[in-house]
């Protein structure tokens, strides 16, 4: 750039000395050049911003209009699968590398039409639903086009249904890709796997060491933990709609609505219609109804018709029975009636089964078991059966609900096993939404009771009150649980006192400087915290005795999940102003203790620094005031659990400093407040302190028992 | 910008040599552009990659015939697909549909025979026996039984036992393999189960066969050491990570540990401290396992000592892989990645190295610290198999406090237990049953009974009568709550309480237990004191789980100790929610009421200054026993009401009563 900018100041000046003739031709030159060059520019810019603002446009094509390869029919067969093959094994992790995201790369083949020697196409091109899927991991985060960062290939040879495909030829065409290298990270997708007359259970055609994802393995042909078991999607997904029924008793019990079933299978069931009477419905196809689409959305009893689906939703458990193949499409539309499939075909793996609990969801019967069916189901309970129901309808809508939920589900399942520490966890892949916002999975769940040799540590905030400040120490040092004193020097104004000036205490004193005068620098989680416990403490604590704070600690070793405080407050709902207010009288009810003394677990000092909901921090930090409040909210929300107020203490008194004790009372304060609690409520999208009735008192508080024999005699004024 | 740059110093090259000018002027036009087409195409090729929008492009097309594209099947393939006969079991690997008969287990419930040991056993044997027949699961007819259970023997190598005369195949049969067998039994196992430490993943049938810990050969029958995690999260300056070496020895490397090599040489190239000799559990965060069989003991020293473990590619089974979740409490790497593996464990988030850590503390106390934990699990999870979908959730092994102490024959849903109402976002229900032990009859229960109806939260009241005289034909009516005694205040707010910690225990009166040095054993007192370990369950609440758990879950010896003295059921209950709950129970102020109608125990005992009598004293050192360990926990605090005896007019109090002198 500063080349240019020169040589452009000395242009001109060169120009005039030449003939004027000559300046002309420069000129005319001098613009050929220019535009040229623009041109040039255009050309090599221009298209590229086109294409990227427009991604598909140029890309309009027609399948039947994609390169044809001939395979030569002496071309290379691939091995059968390897059974022996597990993601140690078989699976080439190096290619999946280091990825910050922990996403695997996927590429995907471009689409060929492969012909035999002969020019007899190998199978049709590819199937919508296949066409579907490569779609959907197209646009997904795994995706790449770039094939030598890929980590997992998908051919886009369709190989969905097996009786669509000459076995031996597609086979072929796979080992003829360009990274096939027998099958190591190649990802095939089959929902229909076998075919006539012995119904193999996974794809017959030869692929060596490439993953299956498919629908309908039994345990003889499942590889765990290499291969996936995929649902077998079912077009009725997106053909028929079918509003959501909710869970709750219906009119038949149990229900089959196949067609082919086996005549010993189809005779059990009759005989437990004809046992049970109504409660059990068994259809079958329509003899009298005209072939053709129609067929398939009717089935019949005696002379009865039944819309399909519709009339799984009038059950409560439908039959899920094994045919030809383990994998039937009628599990996908069960699922979506809520209807609870009883699912009988032994040894069958049950789709996405290494990571969905599908004890909440179904019911498995051993086929030699047909017959007890009925009295195995009226077993359950009908709440157990309510829940079934709901998390039936919950699978079908997360993972067989589209072809995109399938694939994606299986991406994630290959994906968790690459990067098994950024796992998805049980819960989110099986809770359905209403559990999953409703439960509250405590951070420190171990019921632990900590050490009481650990101690704790006391943390002042302070900015300049120094001789309140030493008086603080000088009072908490005297607490025999007392590990390490932590001040923190929030006056940048002003250099903290000398050394020699400090009192001398029996703990380590650490003087921490901070860079700015924040509220929040309070619940900062300094390095130097060596202990769990801390102990929060105003520079102007002085009214609380040593008694109470070694029983405040005592407290909290039994409930280090807890916020540990003295004075008790409370937030009510104001039906007047339709809000929520904050309250400092005289109740019979806690759910906020202040933080000018109290005890808590370090590890909410990373939380509030770190994992604070909203702009919750900054907000603390503008106003310079309700730091207190929102430790409660977050605490509350993280544990679901209440505050624990400890002694009869009603709020912190000090005599030097009754000006701050007058603004506690003022009016304006407790608007503010207020202000903060609805502020919290909104931010956090709910109220999650809990009121409770009780404060924690020494076991002989109060009572006729000599005073010098209690271990906290000092518990005492307001 | 480099064409920019390219233009000027072709027309200066052109105005300087005048004299050649048509020449020249035409070589810097080529020469400039043969300078851009030079330059600028590779320029342009190294800027592509970094513009990831302009190759969207390379996506999957979307065709302009999609709409046309067939379906993967035809409409009415996926319903005919020709039906098949039912199978026959496939020979030579079994699967649980296939080769086990639980109609045998449905009558008589889950019983389990245990082929007595032929001719002399092993201390060890003997003891696991005694274990499974004191077990609720025990029965001594193989006729009636559902499991018959084989326990290996540890003859020595090549010689094995002759087989059991109800064999039949080995159906319903499994063998238990505590220590690696030598002999090869598999040609004659048949259909037979195998419950054995650290199968390899080969051999191991998922669903049918049971993956066990790798136990060492000091193991604790009962009770076991407890977990040696004493704060939630791991103590500053702890290293990051342990790695198994030889004979049980851990090597810690420091947290800039990124270079040291991961086939064991890096204590020699960072001289990393060993663990002292005796303390053999490792002290740092994460523990990490090579995936070789003989390092499968390491995976439970790693859980013991609340050290994450870090599986590289194990070859053999995760224990109990079948109900527990290890994902929740190990981290299962690809060992071919190291450096991704060691990366991801530097920034592992505080919140999920937290979780982790505290799992692997539930899952060693719940399941694997005692031989009898071992057993018993291995047997529950074959009985979760029996009872199909009535088995326990995922939940109820998966979190406090296990599967051993939630039992699915109470309720297969989380909400009636005590221990989910976090994790369910649920409440326990607002109102409570009274169970009321009548002993001796007078005025006292009447009077009792009329308190507690008296509560609003009382929902019913359960009267038994256990003593010589008839009941009195006339009972208090309670449908229309008679207050007698202003004191039915003191049960609302106790029950509030509980609401608050529906799995503690919350009682009025208290006694604790002390270590007594004269007599070498535990004690107990009702003495007034500073602390205090249990509660009462004269007057007491809890959660009805822990009726089943007590009547269900312990040996029949200790409830016979119970049932023959009744402070000795006190001590028991205390003992069992203890265990379980790991916490103290909870006491909350008593007020006047109990003097007046507290159910009488003891006769004739002064107040409430009951003191156990002697042949109680001795309940508690049996009991100590019998769980291996004191489960007792002692607490510091009373849960008072929040203005309780505070200096305020009465008329603000919720719970004045209980101010009563």
């Amino acid at each position: 750039m500063c080349a240019s900018v020169k040589y452009n100041i000395r242009g001109p000046a060169l120009i005039p000395r030449m003939k004027t003739k000559h300046r002309i031709y420069y000129i005319t030159l001098f613009s050929i050049v220019l535009l040229g060059l623009i041109a040039t520019g255009m050309f090599q810019f221009w298209p590229h911003s086109i294409e990227s603002s427009s991604d598909w446009s140029v890309e309009k094509r027609s399948v039947r209009d994609v390169p044809v390869v001939r395979l030569p029919a002496d071309s290379p067969l691939p091995e059968r699968g390897d059974l022996s093959c597990r993601m140690h094994t078989c699976f080439d992790v190096y290619r999946c590398g280091f990825n910050p995201k922990n996403k695997i790369k996927v590429y995907i083949y471009s689409l060929k039409k492969y012909v035999d020697d002969v020019g007899v196409p190998v199978s049709s091109t590819i199937s919508r639903e296949y066409n579907e899927l490569l779609t959907a991991i197209s646009d997904s985060d795994y995706y790449t086009d770039d094939i030598t960062r890929a980590c997992l290939f998908v051919p886009s040879i369709d190989v969905l249904n097996q009786n669509t495909l000459r076995i031996k030829e597609t086979a072929q065409a796979l080992a003829q890709l360009s990274r096939w290298d027998r099958g190591t990270n190649h990802l095939l997708f089959n929902m229909l796997p076998g075919g006539p007359p012995d119904y193999n259970t996974a794809l017959d055609v030869p692929r060596d060491r490439a993953l299956l994802a498919g629908g309908g393995f039994s345990t003889w042909t499942y590889r765990q933990g290499y291969d996936v078991s995929i649902p077998v999607y079912s077009p009725l997904s997106t053909e028929v709609d079918l509003p959501e029924k909710g869970p709750g008793p219906r009119q038949y019990f149990l229900l089959s609505s196949q067609t082919a079933l086996h005549p010993e299978y189809r005779e059990d069931l009759e005989a437990l219609q004809a046992k049970h009477g109504e409660s059990v419905l068994v259809l079958d196809k329509c003899t009298n109804l005209s072939e053709g689409g129609l067929a398939v959305r009717k089935r019949c009893h005696k002379h009865q018709v039944f819309d399909y689906p519709q009339v799984l939703q009038e059950a409560t458990f439908c039959v899920v029975l094994r045919g030809a193949r383990l994998g039937q499409a009628v599990l996908s539309d069960v699922l979506r009636a809520g209807c609870v499939p009883v699912i009988i075909a032994d040894s069958y793996v049950l789709p996405f089964s290494e990571v969905l609990d599908w004890k909440r969801a179904s019911v498995v019967v051993p086929e030699e078991k047909m017959s007890d069916v009925y009295s195995i189901l009226q077993s359950i309970p009908q709440r157990q059966i309510e829940e079934m129901q709901r998390q039936a309808r919950w699978f079908w809508e997360a993972y067989f609900q589209s072809i995109k939920a399938i694939a994606l589900a299986t991406l994630q399942i290959i994906n968790d096993r690459i990067y098994p520490y950024a796992a998805i966890s049980y819960e989110e892949w099986n809770d359905p939404p209403a559990v999953k916002w409703g439960s509250v999975s405590n951070p420190l769940f171990l019921p632990l009771i900590p050490p009481q040799s650990q101690g704790f540590t006391a943390i002042v905030l302070t900015y300049d009150r120094v001789e309140s400040l030493f008086r603080v120490i000088t009072e908490v040092s005297k607490v025999p649980s007392l590990s390490k004193l932590l001040v923190v020097w929030n006056n940048q104004n002003k250099n903290p006192p000398e050394d020699s000036l400090w009192p001398k205490i029996r703990v380590p004193l650490k003087v921490v400087r901070t860079a700015e005068n924040k509220l929040s620098n309070r619940f900062f989680p300094y390095d130097e915290i060596q202990t769990e416990a801390v102990l929060a403490i105003d520079d102007d604590i002085i009214m609380l005795t040593s008694d109470e704070l070694q029983f405040g600690y005592e407290v909290w070793r039994e409930f280090p999940d807890r916020l540990v405080g003295y004075p008790g407050r409370l937030h009510l709902w104001d039906h007047e102003m339709n809000k929520w207010k904050y309250e400092s009288e005289w109740t019979n009810e806690v759910s906020m203790v202040l933080t000018g003394a109290a005890f808590y677990h370090k590890y909410f000092n990373y939380l509030y620094t770190y994992k604070m909901p909203g702009d919750i921090k900054n907000w603390v930090d503008a106003h310079m005031n309700c730091e207190d409040i929102a430790m409660n909210f977050l605490v509350a929300n993280v544990t679901g659990k209440a505050v624990i107020k400890v002694t009869p203490r009603k709020k912190f008194k000090c005599p030097e400093c009754t000006a701050i004790d007058g603004l506690s009372l003022d009016q304006t304060h407790m608007v503010e407040r207020s202000e903060c609690i609805n502020k919290f409520a909104s931010v956090f999208g709910t109220m999650p302190l809990k009121v409770v009735e009780h404060r924690a008192d020494p076991v002989l508080y109060k009572d006729d028992f000599p005073e010098k024999l209690k271990s906290f005699p000092n518990i005492g004024s307001l | 910008m480099p064409l920019l740059l390219l233009l000027p110093v072709a027309l200066a090259m052109g105005g300087h040599m005048q004299s050649w000018r048509r020449k020249s002027l035409w070589l810097a036009l080529s020469a400039s552009w043969l300078l851009i087409l030079l330059g600028v195409f590779p320029l342009l090729r190294l800027a592509v990659p970094a513009r990831p929008r302009a190759r969207a492009s390379q996506r999957w097309p979307r065709w302009l015939d999609a709409e046309l594209l067939q379906s993967f099947s035809q409409p009415g393939e996926l319903l005919e697909d020709g039906p098949q006969p039912p199978q026959a079991p496939r020979g030579g690997s079994c699967n649980w549909g296939a080769c086990f008969d639980a109609s045998k287990c449905r009558d008589g419930g889950f019983k389990v025979f245990v082929y007595p040991a032929a001719g002399p056993i092993s201390e060890t044997r003997r003891r696991i026996l005694a274990s499974i027949e004191g077990s609720r699961y025990h029965t001594v007819s193989p006729a009636e039984a559902c499991l018959l259970l084989l326990l290996s023997s540890d003859t020595p190598a090549g010689q094995c036992e002759p087989v059991p005369a109800q064999w039949d195949e080995g159906r319903n049969h499994l063998v238990l393999n505590l220590h690696p067998a030598p002999c090869p039994r598999t040609v004659q196992l048949g259909q037979a189960m195998v419950a054995k430490a650290s199968p390899t993943v080969d051999t191991f049938r998922a669903g049918f066969d049971v993956a066990l810990p790798l136990l060492p050969e000091a193991h604790p029958l009962r009770g076991g050491a407890p977990g040696q995690l004493q704060q939630h999260s791991p103590r500053p300056g702890v290293a990051l990570l342990a790695l198994a070496g030889e004979r049980g020895r851990w090597h810690t490397a420091g947290t800039n540990s990124s270079a040291c090599p991961w086939d064991g040489h890096c204590e020699q190239d960072h001289g990393p401290k060993q663990t002292p000799p005796g303390a053999l559990l490792p002290s740092a965060t994460f523990c990490l396992i090579p995936g070789r069989s003989p390092d499968a003991w390491h995976f439970l020293q790693a859980l013991q000592a609340g050290c994450i473990p870090v599986l590289l590619s194990p070859h053999w089974e995760l224990p109990f892989s079948e109900v527990i979740d290890w994902t929740k409490a190990a981290i299962v790497a690809d060992e071919r990645l190291p450096l991704q593996v060691l990366a991801a464990l530097q920034e592992m988030p505080l919140t999920r190295v937290l979780a982790l850590r505290q799992q692997t503390q539930f899952l060693w106390d719940a399941y694997f610290s005692s031989v009898e934990k071992v057993i018993h699990t291995t047997l529950e999870i074959i009985q979760d198999r029996i009872f199909g979908a009535s088995a326990r959730p995922s939940l109820l092994w998966n979190s406090p406090p296990g599967a051993l102490l939630a039992l699915p024959t109470f309720s297969t849903s989380p909400v009636d237990f005590p221990f989910y109402h976090l994790q369910q976002g649920s409440r326990p229900v607002g109102r409570f049953s009274a169970l009321i032990w009548v002993e001796a009859p007078g005025q006292l229960p009447l009077k009792l009974i009329q308190v507690v109806a008296g509560s609003q939260h009382c929902a019913q009241i359960l009267v038994l009568w256990s003593c010589e005289k008839p009941p009195p034909p006339r009972w208090p009516k309670t449908a229309v709550p008679l207050t007698v005694i202003g004191g039915h205040r003191k049960v609302d707010f106790a029950f509030v309480v509980w609401q608050s910690f529906p799995e503690r225990m919350v009682g009025f009166l208290t006694w604790s237990h002390f270590w007594d040095e004269t007599r070498g054993g535990w004690g107990y007192t009702a003495e007034k004191a500073n602390e205090f370990s249990m509660v009462l369950t004269s007057a007491a609440f809890y959660h009805r789980y822990y009726h089943t758990l007590f009547t269900h879950s312990l040996p029949r010896a200790l409830r016979n100790l119970a049932d023959e003295t009744p402070t000795c059921a006190d001590v028991l209950m205390n003992f069992l929610v203890a265990a379980v709950t790991k916490v103290p129970p909870i006491k909350v102020p008593y007020g006047s009421w109990h003097q007046e109608a507290r159910p009488p125990l003891a006769p004739g005992s002064p107040g409430l200054r009951q003191e156990p009598q002697p042949a109680a004293q001795d309940c508690i050192n049996q009991m100590a026993a019998a769980f291996g360990h004191m489960p007792l926990v002692s607490s510091h605090l009373r849960l008072d009401p929040v203005l309780y005896k505070d200096p305020v007019s009465v008329l603000r109090k919720k719970y004045r009563s209980l101010e009563k002198p």
